[in-house]
């Protein structure tokens, strides 16, 4: 077990970076909105679909294979222009000051339409295109070759973590978003327009989720039932973390991380189990996360 | 009043006898399949080959005045919608008189839901994929019939082929799926190994989730464990994912990897050679037997043409499973003086029945199971085919490794000795 423990360590970071591109987009989107969009997972897998298209297209006309690194950043920014505002002002905005449960059952039913879609267009075989994984190669750490984009993908999710605190602590925009999530209605009495802030913030999202979803591609490959996993766990990330809570997101994408890649270490038949495990503790111990708090909202 | 009730409820009965007596006289006007497979889901990467081979086959099989004369016309099912869901639509196909027969299915949850179904309402039903050892345990099955392949023979086929071409092999890492038939095949695969070769220690055991899309930290796993051969049985997408984040890793390298349904990924990730991939059955359109019918080769190119890719062994399955129901079809009429044959009777003329396939040869015993050889090979590069193709190719006869009838699976493998591997051919001696 010693010679594992720099592969465990560095799995487990990899691991929870793509865990915190899903759950970090759903819980700001939480944060602002209020509403539990459970067709985030789609919005994930759209984003790798249009990641490996783009990628797909470039290697077919044989451009330059380093612009595929450009199409994963465009394609999360392309879904995000598109499905953002649709989604919010078409549909999402329907669901403001009603239950959960009629967000659930609405963004559900977009689900199962966004998964319908995805399989008509993209069709039921894994969808991939690796070529920016294959160009940076691999690296040799406590004995095992990892791929370098797999440390470029934990470097990507400290970036985001990072670039989400300076625009919500060091710009306007942020310090709107915070306003409105501290007191929407004294937010709208004070000339802030909501409506503004609640594209950007469910657009803002939407990138983070496709941003997963394209940075997953070269690796882990498109298929579906994809978007179905990834809500699950994005899910289970935001509730350990705290509902709205980024550095929540972050914090408890490491711990479902560590818990999954012991699991397959020490115990394998508990691999699947060990994210929904690992909240189940929190939960019994702090029910409303490890960052959240019954009366306040923070972001 | 009463009276002439219970009359008209007697004549309509006695109609209805008629009537029934009669259809089984007369060829319909078209005949009905009920076709089992995942549509929808990870699992379709596997059931969709399923489906186009049946789509292909049946446009065939019409094309040339359908089966005895009368067309055919399947109705397909997704399996992706639950054992719940596939037990209602089987019971509301099997409800239409129509529908003679069932090929059904893919999932080995659903063909072990569906049996006792088939043999309580009496409907002739071909297990295309249902490779559970569990599904013709007890003999006693008089509809539910298996032309293809049995985990049993399928993955004793892999320890032997593996120990004759690795003989000093010493640690074995298993990666399969966490289903049923993930577990199976680890246990079949391991038990025997152990038979074959007792000193054989297994480092490594995974069972990610089925669908996962990421196999980063189980590589990671499988290399700290250094096995000398890695083992899976994942498949579909699921294999593709795993070999193409595994290879960059090396891990082809470091281990012999074998890879039980390997050849459905051959057309699609670029597999290393020496590769140990198998078919599970017979079912390679580029087998010697394959390559000598010509109907497999108009086969295999008229799926190209259609599909983009060449068939792979779900879709050849698929293929020979049809290709059982039509010699069920031409027996029966046989038997019984050229009538179009009742679901009883169909069912009896696939009872014992010996069936050329597009691949070999199905034979099925006493308990309805079929007997199919098992061929496993390398992979290798050709001038032939811009993909690698199996060669170094064994083909196992299929009662070679099978039990007896009513013998215990397991209690029967840990009886094997190294003398019975070494009776059996070599690998490349298939050619």
């Amino acid at each position: 077990m010693s010679n594992a423990i720099i592969p465990l360590l560095l799995d487990s970071l990899a691991s929870a970076a793509l865990i915190f591109f899903a759950a970090v987009g759903l819980t700001l989107v939480f944060s602002v909105l209020r509403v539990l969009n459970v067709a985030h997972g789609s919005l994930y897998s759209i984003g790798g679909y249009v990641a490996a298209s783009i990628c797909l297209f470039i290697a077919n006309r044989q451009l330059n294979p380093y612009l595929s690194f450009v199409a994963l950043l465009f394609s999360a920014v392309l879904v995000a222009a598109i499905f953002g505002p649709l989604i919010e002002r078409g549909l999402v905005r329907w669901t403001y000051g009603k239950s959960e449960a009629v967000q659930i059952l609405i963004t559900f039913g977009l689900f199962l339409i966004l998964e319908d879609l995805q399989r008509v267009i993209f069709g039921v075989n894994s969808f991939y295109e690796d070529a920016p994984m294959r160009l940076l190669g691999t690296s040799s750490i406590g004995g095992v070759v990892y791929l370098n984009y797999q440390i470029l993908l934990i470097g990507m999710a400290l970036l985001v973590v990072i670039g989400l605190r300076l625009l919500i602590n060091h710009t306007r925009l942020g310090r709107l978003i915070t306003a409105v999530v501290t007191d929407r209605e004294m937010a709208q009495a004070m000339g802030i327009d909501t409506n503004r802030i609640f594209i950007l913030a469910f657009s803002l999202g939407v990138f983070l989720a496709a941003l997963g979803g394209a940075l997953a591609t070269p690796t882990s490959g498109i298929a579906p039932g994809l978007g179905a996993d990834t809500m699950v766990l994005a899910f289970a990330v935001a509730a350990i973390g705290g509902l709205g809570q980024i550095e929540g997101a972050a914090v408890a994408s490491l711990i479902v991380g560590l818990a999954r890649v012991l699991a397959i270490y020490l115990a394998p038949s508990l691999d699947a189990v060990a994210p929904y495990a690992a909240m189940l503790v929190v939960l019994l111990i702090r029910p409303y996360g490890l960052f959240g708090s019954v009366t306040a909202r923070r972001i | 009043m009463k009276l002439r009730s219970g009359l008209s409820a007697v004549s309509l009965v006695i109609g209805l006898a008629s009537a029934a007596s009669a259809a089984a006289q007369q060829k319909p006007a078209s005949l009905g399949l009920g076709i089992f497979t995942f549509t929808s889901g990870p699992a379709a990467a596997y059931g969709m080959p399923g489906k186009n081979a049946a789509d292909l086959m049946i446009d065939e099989i019409n094309a040339k005045g359908g089966i005895e004369g009368v067309p055919v016309s399947a109705t397909y099912v997704d399996e992706a919608q639950g054992a719940q869901g596939v037990i209602a639509e089987y019971r509301r196909l099997a409800g239409d008189a129509k529908n003679q027969v069932m090929v059904a299915a893919l999932s080995s949850a659903n063909c072990l839901a569906l049996a006792p179904i088939a043999e309580q309402i009496e409907v002739p039903t071909v297990g295309w994929n249902c490779d559970t050892h569990q599904l013709l345990i007890d003999g006693k099955s008089k509809y539910v019939f298996r032309p293809n392949g049995n985990t049993v023979p399928e993955f004793i086929a892999y320890a032997i082929y593996l120990l004759e071409r690795k003989p000093n092999v010493k640690t074995v890492a298993i990666i399969n799926p966490d289903y049923a038939f993930g577990h199976d095949a680890a246990k079949i695969f391991t038990a025997a190994l152990k038979a074959l070769k007792p000193d054989v220690e297994i480092v490594a055991e995974l069972y990610p989730k089925l669908g996962s899309p990421n196999y980063q930290t189980e590589i990671s796993r499988l290399t700290t464990a250094r096995p000398d051969v890695v083992f899976s049985n994942l498949w579909g997408a699921d294999l593709e994912n795993f070999v193409r984040q595994a290879a960059p890793r090396g891990l082809f390298t470091s281990s012999q990897v074998v890879l039980a349904l390997g050849e459905t990924v051959l057309q699609r990730v670029p597999l290393p050679d020496g590769v140990i991939v198998g078919v599970l059955g017979d079912g390679w359109w580029m087998s010697p037997d394959a390559k000598a019918n010509p109907e497999t080769a108009k086969f295999a190119e008229a799926y190209k043409a259609r599909f983009g890719e060449y068939p792979v062994f779900p879709s050849i399955k698929m293929a020979n499973a049809l290709i059982y129901v039509k010699a069920a079809y031409k027996a029966a009429m046989q038997k019984n003086g050229g009538k179009w044959p009742t679901r009883a009777e169909l069912a009896d003329a696939m009872k014992g029945s010996k069936v050329a396939t597009l691949t070999g040869t199905a034979q099925t015993r006493a308990d309805n199971d079929g007997l199919v050889d098992q061929v496993v090979g390398v992979t290798v590069k050709t001038a032939a085919q811009q993909f690698p193709v199996i060669g170094d190719m064994v083909r196992y006869k299929g009662d070679s490794l099978m039990p007896q009838a009513g013998q215990d699976p397991l209690a029967w493998i840990s009886t094997l000795k190294p003398e019975f591997a070494k009776s059996l051919p070599k690998p490349g001696s298939y050619k």
